[in-house]
């Protein structure tokens, strides 16, 4: 069996982000491997530990994403396919490209992240599928093989959760609560460095073009309630939120 | 073995050339910023849902958080394969100490299982020592605790009273004594004891069941609660001639150079402890109002934060630059009697060692003190981390060997050094004799190489003022060889920073570096006045501070709006503006 997990490297949540000639600045952002797709991750490693075969990385983007490649290799991960484009490519441009690679490699099923944090998008995961022409679960908190030739699998609704038993090869996209995933051992990321890494330049040119880029900015409201009679206080607290926030 | 290098990098070699280039933290390789990351989570999944716990006593939890250290390869980083270590670079071993800092008491358990705990058995157990315990400490299954001092003994730790008798039959040691401060010792299983046998200190493998080996209650500490700390008392300890670790009467080989290895992950696990107290205080500056603004906007405010910043981008520098230093020397070595080699190798740089101890453990108790101020009283409630902070810091100016005792490590050090041949500072200090009599007035065309020249010239002029004028007696001068010391760390913080801050490109690492030096030329040139008249008379005299005047000259600077910017740029990143690589 081969567990193929496609990841991508995003700013991290807690970074601040500054907006640069209507464009994103980078510059002082800490990138990370993508909390979902690191679900992904995991879940291929526990795949692969209960069915033994294969796991393997395929990520799509520019030189830097080898940070997060080389994390998912630490976290035991057996090789990696970096498809290597710089600038941005729409996610349909990127699952063509990401499905002609994972077709050859023909695996037993495709996990990615159920939303890619940076561009707040979920479509990566069913694109592909639609590449592959494979069927899709998306949001999965639970999988469980049935040989080689089906899965069950849990996955999230709007309202509820649904079972379902998919024939594979399929793309499975990750929820919380799938697992918690590991974080590299000294070890791992020792051995991570001698593991295979094939790079393969990728000329693909995006369907969306990015003019300008903006940040939503909410100022405080700074509202301060007059302690000196502490049940009033809590009362009209209790008043603000709930008439004014609206949140209890 | 270090004779072929360069000068500048020599220990100690910076006095008398500067280096082109000094290793920083943006020339971490992946692997050491993948460890930073590995420890960082181990933090935020392992430790902090203990946290609590662990400050309120529950000191059990250091067991299995140990464990956890283990199975991540976190206690195996100075060890080899063999026994299932991994040999990293020492870099790699201050790195974690750094990423550790903020666990408070743990840092310490760690920090004792890692260095004191298990480094005697890597450079000096026998196979069969390495074979029984090693792998165990290696994944934690074992924890180790390492019992020098003494009720009556801690810096002159050859003071120690405990004895060791060798038994009739010659197959045992017979222990008898009581040592203080054991870290660990509440949990640990091994502890290794230093006592007196004929042939002088010696060191001993003690496992924690041998029969009258008993422990003390925990002591009532004022930080670093989470870790336990108590006496241990020693009464007809039978221990095994094969449990003699290293040689009969060469212990104190093995409790100084260990302290070396202890000095410099102190100084990094400081400045961790730093960037961690900024960070607090920072956010905390942003978040709090007065007078109608957030307090992050007020001048006094700014102030502080900035000199924090300041001080902490000079002690990074420092430590770095010395692991850089150390790490190249070991790196070049032949495997085949590494644990000499290594200990040598480390043993070269014992200057910049107590440097880096003295200097980050200082940057840290002024890091925390400004941040408690900032937060008010706010800052005086333990429900707020700056607290614990607070306290937490105020040992490592004691452990390790205190920081007086390490400013006179410092030049003391550095004399021998000079009186043994091996660095050419006496030839140095009578140029420079020469020089300052015939003083240049041309301008430099780069002013801050040139002060730190400067600086230079002046811990050198003190120093061979001092050695001319005491000699061997000059150990009794605590007081001048203090002043000594204070300049050089402050000539190797500016320079670690300088040089640092060009390779960065300039902007607020360059003005962080521009601070830290002006001020050092303040306090070297004031320091140098205060003991003077001291080492020199009359005219000698005056014309020696005349030369302190002039060899820390600089042209006023508008301070105020230098800090303003550094703070600016502080609470742009909520913290320590860490460079990026």
């Amino acid at each position: 069996m081969k567990f193929v997990a496609v990841i991508r490297q995003v700013p991290d949540g807690e970074s601040r982000l500054k907006i640069e000639g209507g464009k994103v600045d980078l510059g002082g952002v800490t990138m990370i491997l993508d909390q979902m797709d690191e679900w992904a991750v995991e879940e291929v490693i526990r795949l692969q530990e209960k069915h033994g075969g294969e796991s393997v990385v395929v990520a799509l983007g520019p030189e830097r994403f080898e940070e997060a490649i080389r994390t998912a290799l630490a976290m035991g991960i057996d090789r990696a396919i970096h498809l290597v484009a710089e600038g941005y490519l729409d996610p349909i441009t990127q699952a063509e490209a990401l499905a002609k690679v994972i077709r050859a490699e023909a695996p037993t099923l495709v996990f990615t992240g159920g939303q890619q944090a940076d561009w707040d998008s979920q479509a990566l995961g069913p694109a592909l599928a639609e590449a592959l022409a494979w069927p899709v679960v998306s949001w999965t908190t639970q999988i469980e093989l049935e040989g080689e030739t089906h899965a069950k699998a849990k996955h999230d609704l709007d309202e509820g959760a649904e079972v379902v038993r998919v024939a594979l090869p399929a793309v499975f996209t990750s929820q919380q609560g799938l697992n918690e995933p590991r974080y590299p051992t000294l070890p791992g990321i020792m051995k991570a460095k001698r593991k295979e890494l094939k790079k393969v330049p990728v000329s693909a040119s995006s369907k969306v073009e990015i003019l300008e880029q903006t940040i939503q900015e909410k100022s405080r409201l700074n509202k301060m309630i007059d302690g000196k009679d502490p049940v009033a206080a809590a009362h009209e607290l209790v008043r603000l939120l709930h008439e004014e926030a609206k949140v209890i | 073995m270090i004779a072929d290098k360069k000068l500048s990098s020599k220990g100690g070699g910076w006095l008398l050339e500067r280096p082109e280039q000094i290793f920083t933290p943006e020339d971490f390789d992946d692997t050491t910023r993948m460890i930073q990351e590995t420890v960082r989570q181990f933090v935020e999944k392992e430790y902090r849902p203990v946290a609590e716990a662990l400050e309120h006593g529950e000191l059990e939890h250091n067991i299995p958080l140990l464990r956890k250290a283990g199975e991540l390869g976190l206690l195996g980083v100075e060890v080899g394969e063999e026994y299932g270590g991994l040999d990293l670079p020492k870099t790699v071993s201050t790195v974690i100490a750094e990423a550790l800092a903020g666990t408070g008491g743990f840092s310490v358990t760690y920090g004792v299982q890692t260095s004191i705990g298990l480094l005697p058995l890597v450079y000096w157990g026998t196979k069969e020592q390495k074979d029984k315990y090693l792998a165990k400490l290696v994944s934690g299954e074992l924890i180790a605790a390492y019992c020098l001092t003494e009720p009556q003994s801690g810096s002159d730790a050859m003071g120690a009273k405990t004895r060791a008798e060798l038994s009739a039959d010659g197959k045992y040691y017979i222990l008898n004594g009581t040592k203080m401060w054991i870290s660990n010792a509440g949990f640990a299983h091994l502890f290794t004891v230093f006592a007196k046998t004929p042939e002088g200190l010696t060191a001993f493998l003690i496992e924690r069941d041998t029969p009258g080996l008993r422990l003390g209650g925990e002591e009532k500490k004022m930080g670093i609660k989470a870790s336990s700390t108590r006496q241990v008392f020693l009464e007809d300890v039978k221990v095994p001639v094969e449990n003699v670790l290293g040689e009969l009467g060469k212990g104190h080989k093995i409790a100084f150079n260990v302290l070396n290895v202890g000095r410099y992950k102190l100084g990094a696990g400081a400045i961790g402890g730093a960037k961690g107290a900024l960070a607090l205080s920072a956010k905390y500056a942003q978040e709090r109002v007065a007078f109608g603004k957030p307090i992050a906007q007020f001048g006094l405010i700014q102030q502080k934060l900035a000199e924090m910043a300041t001080r902490i981008f000079a002690g990074e520098s420092a430590v770095y630059r010395t692991m850089g230093m150390i790490d190249q020397a070991l790196s070049s070595l032949d495997k085949a009697n590494a644990a000499e080699a290594v200990l040598a190798g480390i043993e070269e740089y014992a200057v910049e060692a107590s440097i880096i101890k003295v200097l980050g453990s200082e940057v840290l108790d002024y890091v925390v003190d400004e941040g408690v101020q900032i937060h008010g009283g706010y800052g005086y409630s333990a429900e707020y981390e700056i607290e614990r902070a607070y306290r937490d810091s105020r040992i490592n100016r004691i452990f390790e060997g205190t920081n007086e005792i390490n400013r006179l490590l410092i030049p003391g050090m550095l004399l021998r050094r000079a009186m043994k041949g091996e660095l050419p500072l006496f030839d140095a200090a009578m140029k420079l004799q020469k020089e300052l009599l015939e003083p240049s007035f041309e301008e430099p065309e780069d002013k801050e190489m040139a002060q730190l020249e400067g600086l230079k010239k002046l811990a050198l002029a003190v120093l061979g003022l001092a050695a001319l004028k005491y000699g061997k007696q000059i150990e009794e001068e605590q007081e001048v060889l203090a002043v000594a010391a204070d300049i050089l760390i402050d000539v190797f913080a500016a320079e670690s920073a300088l040089l640092r801050a060009r390779r960065l490109g300039g902007g607020v690492y360059a003005e962080m570096a521009a601070l830290y030096l002006y001020q050092a030329l303040d306090r070297a040139q004031a320091a140098a006045l205060s003991i003077l008249p001291r080492l020199a008379e009359g005219d000698d005299m005056r014309l020696m501070a005349s030369a302190a005047r002039r060899l820390t000259k600089h042209d006023p600077t508008d301070l105020v709006a230098l800090r303003r910017r550094i703070a600016q740029k502080v609470l742009e990143a909520g913290g320590y503006p860490q460079p990026k690589a």
